[in-house]
């Protein structure tokens, strides 16, 4: 046994707050523990180990074998997808979107399977937010809505707000926690106001609070004739909103299982940060879940325009997002190939059942122990962030960098030297070069 | 990189005093030299006019806020798509986009590389989203790129400014721009969106306190404007002043100049804040005030600004700006506060040629170029894309140098904010293809900082460009026969053919070390990114070469 050394400001991407403060300790090739995670983190970092396997139609084969036989397979589809599972650096993303532009594919991440209605809502109207450290520095009010925070984003209220002392608020005591629950979910359980409303009554809660700070001085008298749960509700929460210097209007832009509540609800949430910043300040923020799913949104954004549901089919993007993207086309039969990146054990139930029915190569990290290490093609990796270097974008758009704590061993791919290799495969008249491919892509 | 002789041309380089002269170019090795055997490849370019490449001082082309424009505009993208170009190369994968208002990363090289620029800077990029300015520019192809790094709202420097440590405030401004890869300060709107963050609706007055009465609009300008200078910055502090956008914002302009007298300072898209106010309080120019305290003040140097008729889609770190325009007009909004260090906000906006405020802007913009008497010191910019297009340079060009084409385009326009401008007073002044190499590629290079570039002098960059000369001088500008990048012909008889990785340009000024212990103490206490893990030098496409610009008098 070698002695335990610490890898210190490792970026986690077990959420999508990416806490950079991870000491994560190394001991013989593996992590002893990740100092300040989380559970979500705990589990992100694990121990480090990865499979690596490699296979081609079920049977084992050398790695430069399966990229040529995966270059091959994608080349001969004539309806190719290129899809992104998390945990992805914005580096493979870039590589990603370089072979999906060669290929003529389609081109999509688990965004349009989970958080493309806040997406959608913010290209519709925009919206008004902050980056994490605006809050942290400046809101006196923070409210919780539906989100549980304590579960799906553990350190949000630490690092982030309402705990820290700011340069301009207080700590926990000098802010306001409001928090909102929908449809019985406890939002957080630390608040110094809860209010409760039903999940029919979210999106008209929501209208009838922007209404309100909307509201000149004498229309109030006008709203007091409004009656039922919605406008009591937001009576509630109006004044304390609009009393407020800097409001965090925190949500969750991911699923979360209770179809009863309105996909509206985001747009209402993005109109609200618009109304409030009329009477004071407002930061909307939308949280997204891990393995840098907001860098995939950035890059394909840079890149194609569009934040996912790209189709270069006519050899430039096109944005299809509105009619379930990627999962229709699967359903549909309009895909025959699809390359998925990333972990493809951290894919949506509906995306694994819909590739069942279409020949897959899988490059990413444990591929070989995923819902798909029956593909045509499976290449495990390692894990971007943990063994290769590279980029993530925070849920706020705050980029960072990902360190590698078990960069090093050699027989370890990572996810873009294998897409690098293959597109230097891909018999295409300017396929180019692994060097191009990692300076291209 | 290999050897080109560029034959016959008629040669404009204002920077080494040739206007219009017929010689060759020739380029050894990625940079321009005396003389080459005479069995180097040619070019033959006779008839043809040959300039130095394209300097672009201002535009906003990869940053935090160029993806949040460009995630807003998915209605204006789909009208604009673009197919990947045909390279002969095949070392480089060709990529299709978006060529819109706010073109995706790739094609904004290949279309910047079209018009015959080869050197670009994105003007404000906040020093939190460097890694995403530095990841987009390695994106955008050929170019060589680099950005500012946004100072004027910043909460550390404030703090520095407050407790009188204006020699720190500049020690902090050197780290910040090594830590960033960041090229030189730019201060928008000083203090102002500070005051937005606040809560503030008001217009900013330069010795308005914030918090502190130390810490000012004006003292924030001169802190900046002097730090520049002291650590031999190759580009002066890059200054957008207060109230861009606001009837009677001339006196805040003027002021901020006066504020800064003597030190040299470079105002940006001056047309933006050349807004006059008549006494009911509507608008009208104030462009002749503005260009002649720019003509009488040497020390001195702005860019336009010009807009242009047609989408657009204002994006700016002056976030209070936005949340009027979208008031003012209607159109969706997208802000973002970026923590202790500035703002962010978006409005797609379309300047229509029968809106009489739009009309007014665009002439205040040519009064600018008109009536200015020096071009070294006032360059061309359309602060892509917050005023039109870069790919609108062309049209630009042409309204200065064909009056008979400008006064036909002022006869479209809604004449009712115009009476009085000196536009409709008849200018008659045209540019020459000189004045139009000086403003779009010597005085930017010169202005900037930049030795290697603007000139076709030996030991310049070999970034060259070959325009058929044409009457219609947006045809002429809009597609260059030839065009060398770096010694590399990027396009051939009007076609991109070859797509290189354009080269980072930064600054890596030296600063005290002792700065660092306070500020890692500042950054546990108030940062959410680690100290260790803000600056982007661990980036895996870090900028190579470093270009050390430490030497007082710039570049390289």
């Amino acid at each position: 046994m070698t002695a335990p050394s610490i890898v210190d400001n490792v970026t986690c991407l077990g959420c999508g707050c990416t806490c950079d403060d991870i000491a994560v300790v190394v001991q013989d090739d593996r992590i002893v523990e990740a100092r300040n995670a989380c559970t979500l983190g705990a589990r992100w970092f694990g121990d480090g180990r990865v499979p690596l396997r490699c296979h081609v139609e079920g049977e084992d084969a050398p790695i430069a074998v399966a990229v040529t036989y995966a270059a091959h397979v994608l080349s001969e589809a004539a309806r190719p997808l290129v899809y992104l599972a998390p945990a992805l650096s914005c580096e493979s993303q870039r590589g990603a979107a370089a072979i999906a532009d060669l290929l003529r594919a389609r081109l999509d991440t688990v965004t349009s399977a989970t958080a493309s209605r806040v997406v959608l809502a913010g290209q519709e109207r925009g919206y008004a937010s902050a980056t994490f450290g605006e809050i942290r520095n400046r809101a006196d009010v923070v409210v919780f809505w539906a989100v549980d925070v304590e579960r799906r984003y553990p350190r949000f209220t630490s690092r982030y707000a309402p705990d820290p002392v700011g340069l301009y608020v207080g700590g926990r005591s000098s802010r306001t926690v409001i928090a909102v629950d929908v449809g019985g979910a406890i939002s957080t359980a630390d608040a110094d106001r809860r209010v409760s409303i039903a999940a029919v009554d979210e999106v008209a809660t929501l209208t009838a609070v922007e209404a309100l700070a909307r509201a000149s001085a004498d229309t109030p008298a006008a709203f007091a004739q409004m009656a039922g749960a919605a406008w009591a509700a937001a009576r509630e929460l109006a004044p304390l909103l609009l009393s407020a210097r800097y409001v965090a209007l925190v949500y969750d832009a991911e699923p979360d299982g209770r179809a009863e509540r309105s996909p509206q609800r985001f747009d209402r949430l993005a109109a609200l940060s618009h109304a409030l910043n009329e009477r004071t300040r407002c930061a909307a923020i939308a949280l997204r879940a891990g393995g840098n799913r907001s860098g995939a949104d950035s890059v394909l954004v840079a890149q194609t325009g569009y934040p996912f549901a790209v189709d270069f089919a006519r050899g430039y993007p096109r944005y299809d997002p509105h009619d379930g993207a990627a999962l229709a086309r699967l359903r549909e039969g309009a895909v025959d190939v699809t390359l998925v990146l990333g972990d493809a054990g951290s894919l949506p139930d509906e995306i694994v059942r819909a590739l069942g029915g279409v020949r897959c190569i899988v490059i990413g990290p444990r591929a070989s122990e995923s819902p798909l290490a029956a593909g045509a093609v499976v290449i495990d990796t390692g894990v971007d962030g943990i063994h290769a270097r590279g980029t993530c974008i925070r849920t706020d758009e705050v980029p960072l960098p990902l360190r590698a704590p078990l960069a090093g061993p050699p027989d370890t791919p990572s996810v873009i030297q294998v897409v690098g290799a293959a597109i230097r495969r891909l018999p295409f008249p300017h396929g180019g070069s692994v060097a191009a491919a990692a300076r291209g892509a | 990189m290999s050897q080109l002789r560029i034959v016959g041309g008629t040669v404009y380089d204002p920077a080494n005093d040739v206007d219009g002269e017929v010689r060759d170019v020739c380029i050894d090795s990625g940079r321009i030299v005396a003389e080459l055997p005479s069995s180097a490849p040619r070019v033959d370019a006779r008839g043809m006019v040959v300039m130095p490449g394209g300097v672009d001082i201002h535009c906003h082309v990869a940053s935090g806020a160029v993806n949040v424009a460009r995630r807003l505009l998915p209605e204006e993208h789909a009208r604009h798509p673009e197919g990947a170009p045909m390279l002969a190369n095949e070392s480089e994968i060709p990529r299709s986009g978006i060529a819109g208002v706010v073109p995706t990363t790739f094609t904004t090289g290949y279309r910047y590389a079209g018009l015959g620029y080869t050197t670009v800077f994105d003007a404000a990029v906040a020093p939190t989203m460097a890694r995403l300015a530095h990841s987009q520019l390695s994106d955008t192809p050929i170019v060589d790129g680099g950005f500012f790094v946004l100072l004027g709202n910043d909460a550390y420097l404030f703090r520095l400014i407050d407790a009188g440590e204006r020699e720190r405030a500049r020690e902090y401004a050197a780290w910040l721009l090594g830590a960033t890869g960041g090229y030189a300060i730019k201060i928008v709107n000083p203090g102002g969106v500070e005051l937005w963050k606040r809560g503030s609706r008001e217009r900013t007055e330069l010795d308005g306190a914030l918090g502190s009465s130390r810490v000012t609009p004006r003292a924030i300008m001169e802190t900046l404007a002097d730090g520049a200078i002291a650590l031999g910055l190759p580009h002066a502090a890059h200054i957008h002043c207060n109230n861009l956008g606001i009837p009677g914002n001339v006196e805040t302009t003027l002021a901020s100049m006066a504020a800064l007298d003597g030190r040299r300072a470079h105002f940006t898209h001056l047309q933006f804040h050349s807004y006059g106010r008549s006494p009911k309080g509507g608008w009208r120019s104030g462009a002749r005030q503005i260009i002649e305290y720019v003509n009488a003040h040497r020390s001195i140097t702005g860019d336009v600004g010009q807009v242009m008729f047609g989408p657009a889609a204002t994006l700016t770190a002056d976030a209070p700006v936005e949340y009027l325009l979208h008031r003012s007009s209607g159109k969706k909004w997208t802000n973002l506060d970026i923590e202790l260090e500035t703002g962010c906000g978006v409005v797609p906006h379309e300047y229509r040629e029968r809106n009489a405020v739009a009309a007014l802007q665009w002439a205040i913009g040519l009064e600018l170029f008109l009536l200015a008497s020096d071009p070294w010191r006032l360059v061309l910019s359309t602060d892509h894309p917050n005023g039109g297009s870069f790919m609108s340079y062309p049209t630009l060009v042409r309204l200065l140098m064909d009056r008979a084409y400008r006064d036909e385009q002022l006869r479209r326009v809604e004449p009712k904010l115009l009476a009085g401008t000196a536009l409709a007073d008849g200018l008659s002044r045209e540019y020459s293809l000189r004045e139009i190499a000086i403003i779009t590629r010597a005085g930017p290079a010169r202005i900037l900082g930049l030795r290697h570039k603007g000139h076709l002098g030996v030991g310049a960059d070999a970034d060259v460009t070959v325009y058929a000369p044409d009457v219609d001088r947006t045809a002429m500008f809009t597609t260059p026969r030839c065009v060398v990048k770096a010694g590399t012909v990027v396009v051939e008889e009007g076609q991109l053919r070859r797509a290189p990785s354009g080269r980072r340009i930064h600054v890596r000024p030296r600063y005290d070390p002792a700065i660092t212990r306070d500020l890692a103490d500042y950054f546990d206490r108030s940062a959410t990114v680690r100290f260790a893990n803000y600056p982007v030098g661990d980036l895996p496409d870090a900028p190579s070469p470093l270009i050390d610009h430490a030497s007082p008098n710039g570049a390289r």
